[in-house]
């Protein structure tokens, strides 16, 4: 068994004037696991790094037990201390003995005392016991496959290739561009959807790092990052690629309004989409365009806003104006969604311009006069609380982006979520192109509505994440951490004990644990390099066959019946 | 959190960075949050995360308590002169013991009242009496009255602006009442007030009396989408409202909440139905209209506020317990006294195209937003260079 090195903090008197530090050293000592116990004036302090680092290395030590401060006052500093002199902190443990004991129990010297003991023998108990998780390596492969063509997944394509990564970018179209291919003007600029991507477009064709798959689509994934193994369908076969990680930029579709608002049976009442046909060929005619904002989004159906519809309706409006002379442009809407100085300002040019804006409540959408082509539209203006009547030769209606159920497959393909809307789920919003499986990231509007701006720079973001990890050329099971530091371990299943139940396969966030057949039986295998070491498959175990070695029951166990020893 | 972002992307793809921040310790604005919305978790785990991801990594310099004093571009690259201020107490070695302040006559050294992990102490030396009671006792020799600033120069191949926003004072807009009364606070003093990790432990009382309002007027957009301060809309501030709102009915379902809004600004992941939380009857009450005077009752009668109910075309004069005044964010580069070192701003204060930046400089934003347009500026901060 690894020696134990322990060391006390006196913190300056801070912990000793309170808490018994020679009573404890005494306890401490007589401990046949423990090699030496030092008492220090502090840890944090220039030099103490060093000092307590030499100490280890000259005693051979292979644990190490800190009495010291809690992990939000000074413990911190040390533990970056000793990480920046080259000591493995997963071997390091620390007993809070200032806040916890000495300052909270400052009143109480014998109990502060006792409490002090107590979680060192805890800490020492873990040392005692807990077990490495072997560590395994990956070779990374530094190739990676994006797929959708659209803004988000041309951006993460270029950029993968900017940084020097091999990319296979596959889209179910012919050629790349998605959505924004029938955009005539793209808000709030001047520039067409085409013209915008060009200098995109123009480096996947030319860029020999990428290669662009048309008409193709992702038939089957397996792996893990580093190495997922690919099966691509396309007009020439099948393909099989291997690459360290996947982008998902499948984006997302218009709802068609069938039913809503005469949508479908009555001319003149078109889309956005088709309102954008219309601006390429030349055939906007109208005396009066109506828009109508949130058909078919923040209701019951679909409670979410959509982003893009606001502002894409003040650039048509606008348009409008500009292309057909002594024509009117009337906006209904809910809320102008125009977050942030760019889009605002966009607003207020709409208003300039003579954009008519009439809010209404949900409650009471407008009506439409139609006779097989509409005439006019009714609607109550709460702001002004008169019913307001307008003649209209184009009702144009904005439809919310919604999810694209290829995404969903695609997603579940690569075990990560998606949310009730069939969006791809981030992993937190501080991560928010990171999925729950490592290796995969997520951009543009397959994620959630987004303009084509943000989903430019969610691709980029997409591509700088992804080729953090393709850089490294092995990446050890150990390192694969959210959190600072390596990871605590990683769970293992022993499949003597597993009886197959499927308990830790159905609680597992990271989508770690699998059944596999072994002989007549199944058992549960740990994929390491996506295990977090949460240990939700440790707790609902009934066999106790999942464990994660850094603290599994026997450590749990040997630190309660440490803890308990003077009361039993 | 858009520079710390931009720092950990730029360190993963093998490049060193300078982390140069005005604040004791890294998180910024972020810091100051008590809550995120939608998920309502506590802001300080996930940041503290990313916080300790940078020190711990060797290709991050972090150098807090500082500020750029010149940058200056040279052939290749810039030279930034960076200045380390010199506080009284030095925070990398002050072990939070509180010696100082039992030793201070004239209370001046006490607990640092912001985010600061380590948490330490600090001395304002301009009230301080000079007698030098606090370095007697000082264990670790923290404090020191002549320490002088330092100046570095520091080369860098790129530079991006990550500074973040700052409050702009409400005072000369007279109709908000701030600053006239203790219970007309700004949004960011009032997410302080009710922190659960602040000084009153999460509950909700009046800073005037410590008593428990009996109502709370959220008014948007204040200063903010306004062409007399500024035109633009803070972007974080309608779902920060919906937050607090939500947050002091949890805490106390008794305390009448409004929000008064002009759109309910409602984007992101979830953001709509976090607000139709509401609708469904946890009490928050959404009114639209513009508040047109927010002033103090006499005798601590709580606060009168005149205000249009837009939707229904009411004029109300009503009086709230306390008020919170949102919206009044701008790019911390436009503030006054600008600083030396700045890159080209727009008319709204917000960096131009014509440099790097990323987070609330670049763009209203909030932290997830701030989180992607971080990583796009390390990709283009690499790439362009390559």
């Amino acid at each position: 068994m690894a020696k134990i090195g322990v060391i006390l903090c006196n913190c300056f008197g801070e912990i000793g004037n309170t808490v018994n530090l020679e009573s404890i050293r005494e306890r401490l000592a007589s401990d046949p696991s423990v090699d030496f116990v030092i008492l220090r004036e502090s840890l944090c302090q220039p030099g103490d790094a060093s000092a307590v680092h030499a100490m280890i290395r000259d005693r051979g030590i292979g644990k190490v037990l800190l009495g010291a401060c809690s992990p939000y006052g000074r413990m911190e500093v040390v533990r970056l201390g000793l990480a920046k002199e080259g000591v493995d902190v997963r071997t390091v443990r620390a007993a809070d003995l200032r806040e916890g004991c000495a300052w909270i129990h400052g009143k109480d010297p014998g109990g502060a005392t006792r409490k002090a003991a107590n979680q060192l023998d805890m800490e020492l108990a873990l040392l005692q016991n807990m077990q490495d998780s072997k560590d395994v390596d990956i070779r990374v492969r530094h190739e990676a496959l994006v797929i959708g063509a659209g803004p988000a997944g041309l951006s993460a394509a270029c950029g993968l290739a900017r940084m020097g990564i091999r990319v296979h970018l596959v889209d179910r179209g012919t050629a790349p561009g998605g959505l924004l291919n029938v955009v005539t003007k793209v808000y709030p600029t001047e520039l067409s959807g085409p013209e915008k991507l060009k200098p995109l477009v123009e480096m996947t064709g030319g860029n020999p790092l990428i290669r662009f798959y048309g008409k193709t689509k992702v038939a089957s994934v397996k792996g893990y990052a580093g190495d997922f193994k690919i099966v691509l369908a396309g007009p020439e076969g099948s393909a099989n690629l291997r690459v360290g990680a996947v982008v998902l930029a499948t984006g997302a579709r218009l709802l068609f309004p069938q039913g809503l608002y005469g949508y479908g049976k009555t001319k003149n009442v078109i889309t956005q989409m088709e309102m954008e046909r219309q601006f390429a060929t030349g055939n906007v005619a109208c005396k009066t365009a109506v828009f109508i904002q949130c058909v078919g989004a923040r209701c019951a159906e679909r409670p979410y806003c959509s982003t893009i519809c606001c502002p894409l309706s003040l650039k048509n409006a606008m348009r409008v104006l500009d292309e057909v002379p002594g024509s009117k442009a009337v906006i209904l809407h809910r809320d102008i969604m125009t977050p942030g100085s760019v889009l605002e300002a966009y607003y207020r040019k709409a208003l300039h311009r003579g954009v008519q804006f009439i809010r209404f409540d949900a409650d009471r959408p407008p009506e439409i006069r139609a006779d097989g082509q509409v005439s006019g539209v009714e609607v109550f203006d709460v702001l002004s609380g008169v019913t307001r009547s307008i003649e209209t030769d184009l009702l144009v209606l904005s439809t919310p982006l919604v999810a694209d159920p290829e995404s969903a497959a695609l997603a579940r393909m690569l075990e990560i979520p998606v949310d009730k809307h069939g969006f791809i789920a981030e992993v937190y919003p501080v991560h928010p192109v990171e999925t729950r499986n490592d290796g995969v990231f997520i951009c543009g509007t397959a994620r959630w509505p987004v303009s084509s701006d943000q989903a430019i720079a969610q691709g980029e973001a997409a591509a700088v994440k992804a080729a953090s990890f393709l850089r490294k050329e092995t990446a050890s099971a150990l390192s694969m951490s959210r959190v600072p530091g390596s990871k605590l371990g990683h769970a293992q299943a022993n499949a003597d004990a597993c009886t197959g139940c499927g308990n830790c396969v159905a609680v597992c966030p990271y989508r770690a644990c699998k059944l596999q057949r072994v002989g007549q039986r199944s058992v549960s295998r740990v994929i390491k390099v996506r295990c977090k070491a949460c240990g939700s498959c440790a707790a609902v175990c009934p066999n106790g066959a999942m464990q994660i070695p850094e603290q599994n029951y026997k450590v749990t166990g040997a630190m309660i019946r440490r803890a308990f020893r003077e009361v039993r | 959190m858009a520079g710390i972002s931009a720092a950990l992307d730029l360190a993963g793809n093998g490049h060193r960075v300078h982390l140069v921040e005005k604040g004791h310790d890294l998180g910024g604005q972020v810091a100051k949050l008590d809550k995120f919305y939608p998920t309502d978790h506590c802001a300080f785990c996930p940041l503290w995360t990313e916080i300790r991801r940078c020190k711990e990594d060797e290709a991050i310099a972090v150098h807090p308590l500082s500020r750029v004093d010149t940058l200056e571009q040279q052939p290749a690259g810039y030279r930034a002169v960076v200045v380390h201020s010199a506080p009284v107490v030095d925070p990398s070695l002050c072990i939070n013991c509180g010696r100082c302040e039992t030793a201070c006559p004239k209370g001046v050294a006490k607990p640092i009242g912001e985010h600061s992990y380590p948490p330490v102490h600090v001395i304002e030396g301009h009230r301080c009496g000079d007698c030098r009671a606090c370095v007697e006792v000082c264990p670790t020799k923290a404090i020191a009255f002549d320490r002088e600033e330092q100046r570095i120069a520091l080369d860098a191949d790129e530079v991006i602006w990550a500074a973040g926003f700052d409050e702009v004072s409400l005072a000369p807009m007279k109709e908000y009442g701030w600053g006239t009364h203790p219970d007309i606070l700004t949004s960011l003093e009032f997410e302080a007030w009710k922190a659960e990790a602040g000084d009153n432990r999460g509950k909700i009382i009046r800073r005037s009396d410590r008593a428990v309002p009996r109502s709370i007027l959220f008014v948007q957009c204040a200063g903010a989408r306004d062409l007399r301060l500024l035109p633009h809309c803070s972007a974080v501030c309608c779902m920060h409202a919906l937050k607090q709102a939500q947050w002091v009915k949890r805490r106390n379902p008794d305390i009448d909440c409004v929000i008064l809004y002009t759109d309910l600004r409602t984007v992101g992941r979830d953001y709509y139905e976090y607000a139709l939380r509401d609708f469904n009857g946890n009490g928050v009450r959404l009114v639209r209209g513009r508040s047109s005077l927010i002033t103090p009752l006499p005798g601590g009668n709580g606060i009168a506020v005149k205000y249009e109910d837009t939707l229904t075309g009411k004029r109300e004069i009503r009086q709230f317990d306390m008020v919170v005044l949102n919206g009044n964010l701008q790019s911390s580069l436009a503030s006054k006294p600008a600083p030396k070192a700045r890159p080209e701003l727009s008319g709204e204060g917000f960096v131009t195209a014509a440099s790097v930046s990323c987070g609330f400089v670049m763009e209203p934003a909030d932290v997830t937003e701030s989180a992607i347009q971080a990583a796009s500026a390390a990709l283009r901060t690499i790439t362009d260079k390559n």
